[in-house]
């Protein structure tokens, strides 16, 4: 009943103008930041899609990315008090998700140096699912560097600018602008016979 | 043409609609409850300290320490170099008192006295 309470709410906000949501979101935070754990639920149910995909395009798996997810909701949580209201929640929150996605990435690579995989694992959640240009995508996408990966995904797929992607990995503007060339020229030239048969 | 349109011919529009796919969040609103009721549940979690995140607490202490105690070694050797030079500046500048020793001449006995004298006498000329 709640949850469906939430979801009307969700869904009136949807129809909210841009500077009537950006007021609601404010009250959320204020009201969050004075320990009311139903203006953070609020929070979440609001930035939960955004904060999986900027997850998702840094880790290597789904599990991952919701790791990742919980993990920067809990930094944010606690950080909250530093948070200055007038500010966008979500670049925030997209920043503390990132870097939480990056720090399970390290994590995983220190644990799984000794055990390289022979074949790269598909990040698919149904491997079965794949077609081919998935297959060949997901194996091409692996030869990129992580930081490659995460700036074309971020990019192209979710829409980010450099100067966002930049900020959230890290990095210089520029410098995302540069993975975003060269990792759109690697998966050009990875995908070269599949497109010219294709 | 720029690579964003050289990307976005068909071919790497296909490429592009790929990634979508491969990076696409769960559909379903059963799944984003599930996330945000595991996000809640773990609010109420006792903050857990790994051992590394234990250390990495200790690390700037420990850093401090450190500094504080080269710091003090640093200047304890430069006072002992110092105090080193002032004393050997000081050692140069005060004249030593050096024991004074009074010679005694020894009395000559008999022959051997003639003997000396004779030999520390000036050679007489003897050509005058």
């Amino acid at each position: 009943m709640t949850a469906a309470i939430a979801f009307e709410h969700q869904g009136a906000l949807l129809m909210m103008s841009d500077a009537a949501k950006r007021a609601t979101e404010r009250d959320h935070v204020i009201a969050a930041q004075q320990g009311s754990e139903t203006a953070f639920a609020e929070l979440v149910r609001l930035h939960q899609r955004r904060a999986y995909a900027v997850a998702r395009a840094i880790v290597l798996s789904h599990e991952d990315a919701e790791d990742a997810v919980q993990d920067g909701f809990l930094h944010a949580y606690r950080a909250l008090d530093r948070f200055r209201s007038d500010q966008p929640f979500g670049a925030w929150l997209n920043r503390i998700v990132a870097n939480a996605a990056l720090d399970l990435v390290r994590r995983r690579k220190v644990r799984d140096a000794d055990e390289l995989p022979e074949t790269f694992a598909l990040p698919f959640r149904d491997p079965g699912e794949a077609d081919e240009l998935r297959t060949r995508l997901s194996e091409a996408v692996m030869h990129l560097t992580e930081r490659q990966r995460s700036v074309i995904v971020l990019h192209d797929v979710e829409g980010f600018t450099h100067g966002e992607i930049g900020s959230m990995l890290g990095i210089p503007e520029g410098t995302a602008r540069s993975d975003l060339h060269h990792a759109r020229a690697a998966l050009r030239r990875l995908l070269t016979d599949f497109r010219s048969n294709s | 043409m720029s690579d964003h349109l050289k990307l976005h011919d068909e071919n790497d529009e296909r490429i592009t609609a790929g990634l979508r796919k491969l990076y696409a969040a769960p559909e379903g609103d059963a799944y984003w409850r599930s996330l945000e009721a595991q996000v809640l549940s773990r609010l109420t979690e006792p903050p857990t300290v790994a051992w590394w995140d234990e250390l990495d607490h200790w690390m700037r202490p420990a850093l401090v320490a450190a500094a504080v105690l080269l710091l003090a070694t640093g200047v304890a050797m430069v006072r002992s170099y110092q105090a080193e030079q002032e004393l050997a500046y000081e050692d140069m500048l005060t004249p030593t008192a050096l024991p004074v020793e009074t010679a005694v001449r020894p009395v000559l006995q008999g022959r051997e006295g003639t003997f000396r004298y004779l030999m520390t006498k000036p050679p007489v000329n003897r050509t005058r």
